[in-house]
């Protein structure tokens, strides 16, 4: 039965120069699971809001929209659609766990003891008996984003939306928050449409990908199909660098048959079709150079006297114009590190050397001029004014430059990073990928020689973290030390130059990224995984498709596989 | 997980409903800042006590008494010596008279102050905040929401506000040149924050709307239940509270320190209502040996 049918919708928000969303046909059946895609900007938010008509932005509207087979202006409760949108934080509403639950039904008026029982079976389906009873504020990122999910299905919707839940969730608990998707589907047969750029785990789990450009859906087909269908519009499809390693894999590869979606099945391919027997020779082992940037030595730190240690006995050398990428688990310590390097928090024990000279000899704000910058995770917090151009300028401003020159330097700056077009609009109007662009040139105003960066792919789409790929590499060129803090292993795998593990205040392995990601079994790329009883030094998709068309040139084999696969 | 840090232990009479508790305590407040008995303020202090204990971790009760006790003897002390009411000179300084019967009532001061202070700690320690966010939410239920979504967004807004100084301490911003420099770099902040607070609430705001906020016939959800136990406990506190109240509007019960120390009515009806209020004040403490030997043969039962 079909659940929602859009037809021919045309949206234009006032004093647009554009239609935001053009002519777009679309119909949900009850019980599907799709996934809608795109890159950011292409009005995938748009359109979720216009289906719930109590966020429906304002502005030109042309079409319908027919929610179970009625005009969705007739259709009756807000409990009917669920909405759960990136933020975690900005969604809740009470301070406590239960008055989360609570805070639907009591809108809706349903009694005190209806209340009581359905947000008990709620808590209980999702396993938050545990807390309960404690404040929202008190939650993880992920318990809060399983709140807000929990606290929009406790009004029994009939079809569930969501605007990139995972966005701004570590992948442990993205992870934990598809799976949980994954069982509202099939156990309670709830229709689900789902926004996301994480599509590694997601897109193996779905009935259907709608695939969105340019306000237009591009692509509307099953997952195994969708690979065929973008190449069939371009060859080179900038959506294709989005889609899931084994996606990736095979369609560079043209292969036949069935799209592999999982790691496992696009093994299962390669081992197929490869005998891996070109596999490159490891690469040598590179000799600890003298000039570094960043020393850290027998670093020990905690935040009170008798609290636990975060940081036991740090060492790394991070080298003069490298990308260093210290990746690790929650609560591994890496942001304590990065702001234990910033001056951010100061060391009990052991010596932090920036370029040669102790962080401690740094008098007032001589670390900040020409030194070091630092991108907090959060870009936001980096914009205080009303105009970008004015945050730009408070840089330069305190570093004394004469005012002829200020606006220069800024100009420069934004042509450099792209942002010039962005320099008269309010900071906070930005996309998130905008605002990062931008706070990167504010903190860049300060000409530092080394960049400390926190979480810097957080919420970014494919097209964004190549984006930042192509910037950090340009720093490096310009002889900037790049020193990242991630948890995403595929960017740090394309990224970096060296990667470092940090585990329970400790680092354990230092190495490059091809050796580090091959020694690791669990914390490593799709990539990785699906290559490694073939190719082990193999952990991007790029390497693995290297490695597939080498020992296609040697052994003279033309894969000339159909292109159209199975359509 | 974070586990919640609770100080001390919760008693049995923290399961009684927040009306029922705030009924009692109030009752017993009332009483207890009013009467000046001694019998009555035994009965207060004793129960007072009785009940902290029950709340408090054994360690604890006892480093409180180096607080209460020379809290009581500074009360007692002070009295007489600025109060030369009374008939009973002890002993003469500079000149004045310490009477018996001042220093009786700085006694009985002490131990209206001190009983009191446990009181309020005991209440404090029952009626937590989201209790009394409960009690108020009966009677204006917009404001229990809004006083809700304020606890909610407090500890949001501190944190972001930290975020974005810490964010410009890294940008080399605080300079800490003169005081002009930091009062214009605090001033901006909260601009800031002014405006990332508004961003936040319309966030919110949709979060609300989303959620079917806006429609008529809201209703107030809460965990408490009022439960015929609670409903046994309310009107006994109401009748005691009468017995007592009855009883010394109608002459009982009376006491007076100056001139001179009155004796200690025992006719029936002092003695009612002696009984009354140290049954009200003794009430938490017996719900919580109740539990005890409950709990004790239940166990022994298994």
């Amino acid at each position: 039965m079909e659940l929602l049918r859009v037809e021919d919708l045309s949206f234009r928000y006032p004093n647009a120069g554009r239609n935001a969303l053009d002519g777009i046909d679309l119909t949900v059946q009850n019980g599907e699971f799709v996934l809608l895609c795109g890159p950011s900007g292409c009005g995938k938010t748009t359109l979720l809001q216009m289906l719930k008509k109590e966020l429906a932005p304002a502005g030109e509207k042309t079409g319908r929209i027919f929610y179970a087979g009625a005009p969705q202006e007739d259709s009756a409760d807000a409990g009917e659609i669920g909405f759960v949108r990136q933020d975690p934080e900005s969604q809740i509403v009470t301070d406590k766990v239960w008055h989360e639950l609570a805070f639907g039904l009591e809108n809706m008026g349903v009694p005190t003891d209806t209340i009581r029982r359905r947000v008990g079976e709620m808590a209980g389906f999702f396993g938050i008996e545990g807390w309960f009873r404690q404040k929202t504020d008190e939650l993880s990122g992920g318990q809060k984003q399983l709140l807000n999910l929990a606290a929009v299905l406790v009004m029994q919707p009939k079809l569930l939306i969501l605007d990139e839940p995972t966005g701004q969730l570590d992948p442990i608990a993205a992870a934990d928050f598809i799976t949980t998707l994954q069982k509202i589907n099939r156990e309670l047969g709830l229709t689900v449409l789902l926004a996301e750029h994480r599509l590694e785990e997601i897109f193996p789990i779905v009935d259907r990908v709608l695939v969105m450009e340019d306000g237009r859906i591009r692509a509307d087909d099953e997952p195994q199909h969708i690979a065929a269908r973008l190449t069939a519009i371009s060859p080179d499809h900038p959506m294709l660098r989005a889609l899931p390693a084994a996606v990736r894999v095979w369609q560079e590869v043209r292969g036949k048959g069935e799209c592999p979606l999982t790691v496992k099945e696009g093994r299962d391919f390669l081992h197929r079709h490869f005998t891996g027997s070109d596999a490159p020779r490891p690469e040598p082992e590179d000799p600890e150079k003298g000039d570094f940037a960043v020393e850290l030595k027998n670093v020990w730190f905690r935040y009170e006297k008798d609290a636990p240690d975060i940081l036991r006995g740090v060492t790394a050398k991070i080298r003069r114009g490298e990308i260093f990428c210290l990746l690790g688990g929650n609560g591994a310590g890496k942001t304590t590190a990065l702001n234990v390097i910033a001056g951010l928090e100061r060391a009990y024990r052991g010596k932090i050397v920036i370029k040669g000279k102790p962080i401690r000899s740094y008098q007032g704000n001589s670390l900040y001029r020409r030194n070091l910058a630092f991108l907090p995770q959060n870009p936001q917090t980096v914009f205080v004014r009303d105009t970008l151009r004015a945050d730009l300028a408070e840089i330069p401003e305190t570093m004394g430059i004469p005012k002829s020159e200020q606006a220069d330097r800024i100009g420069q700056m934004a042509n450099r990073l792209g942002i010039a077009s962005l320099l008269e609009r309010h900071p906070y109007d930005l996309s998130g990928g905008e605002q990062q662009k931008c706070a990167l040139a504010k903190v860049l105003l300060s000409e530092p020689k080394i960049l400390l960066l926190d979480e810097p792919t957080k919420g970014l789409d494919a097209f964004a973290k190549q984006g930042l790929r192509e910037i950090l590499r340009e720093l490096k060129r310009e002889g900037i030390t790049l020193l990242l803090v991630t948890h995403d292993v595929e960017f740090a795998a394309e990224t970096a130059d060296r990667c470092a593990f940090l585990f329970d205040g400790e680092i354990l392995s230092v190495d490059s990224p091809r050796r580090f990601f091959a020694g690791n079994s669990f914390y490593t790329t799709a990539a990785s995984r699906m290559a490694r009883g073939l190719w082990p030094d193999a952990v991007t998709c790029e390497q693995v498709v290297a490695c597939c068309r080498a020992e296609e040139s040697r052994t003279g084999r033309k894969t000339d596989f159909p292109a159209e696969g199975k359509l | 997980m974070k586990t919640v840090v609770t100080s001390g232990k919760s008693g049995a009479f923290s399961a009684v409903h927040p009306a029922a508790a705030m009924v009692y305590f109030l009752a017993v407040l009332l009483i207890s800042m009013f009467c000046f008995h001694p019998v009555l303020q035994v009965e207060m202090l004793v129960g007072a006590a009785l009940f902290c204990i029950t709340l408090q971790k054994r360690g604890e009760a006892l480093r409180e008494i180096g607080f209460y006790l020379p809290l009581f003897l500074m009360v007692a002390v002070t009295n007489p010596l600025f109060s030369h009411n009374g008939v009973t000179p002890l002993f003469f300084l500079n000149g004045n008279p310490v009477t018996l019967e001042a220093l009786l009532y700085g006694v009985s001061l002490a131990v209206s102050v001190i009983g009191v202070l446990l009181w309020c700690k005991c209440c404090g320690r029952v009626m937590t905040e989201d209790k009394f966010l409960y009690l108020f939410g009966k009677l204006i239920p917009k404001l229990s929401l809004i006083l809700s979504m304020a606890l909610r967004f407090v500890p949001v807004y501190l944190r972001q506000s930290r975020r974005v100084i810490r964010a410009r301490k890294a940008m080399g911003l605080f300079s800490g040149k003169g005081i002009t420099d930091r009062v214009k770099n605090r001033m901006r902040v909260f601009v800031a924050m002014i405006s990332w607070s508004l961003e936040h609430a319309m966030e919110t705001s949709a979060s609300m709307r989303a959620r079917g906020y806006g429609q008529k016939g809201r209703t107030n959800f809460s965990l408490f239940r009022f439960s015929p136990a609670d409903g046994v406990l309310l009107c006994g506190c109401v009748f005691l509270l009468a017995v007592v109240w009855i009883g010394r509007a109608a002459g009982f019960a009376a006491f007076s320190y100056y001139p001179r120390t009155g004796g200690i009515g025992a006719a029936p009806a002092d003695l009612a209502v002696y009984a009354a209020f140290g049954l009200l004040s003794l009430l938490p403490f017996l719900l919580e040996v109740k539990e005890v030997i409950v709990w004790s043969c239940c166990v022994s039962k298994i």
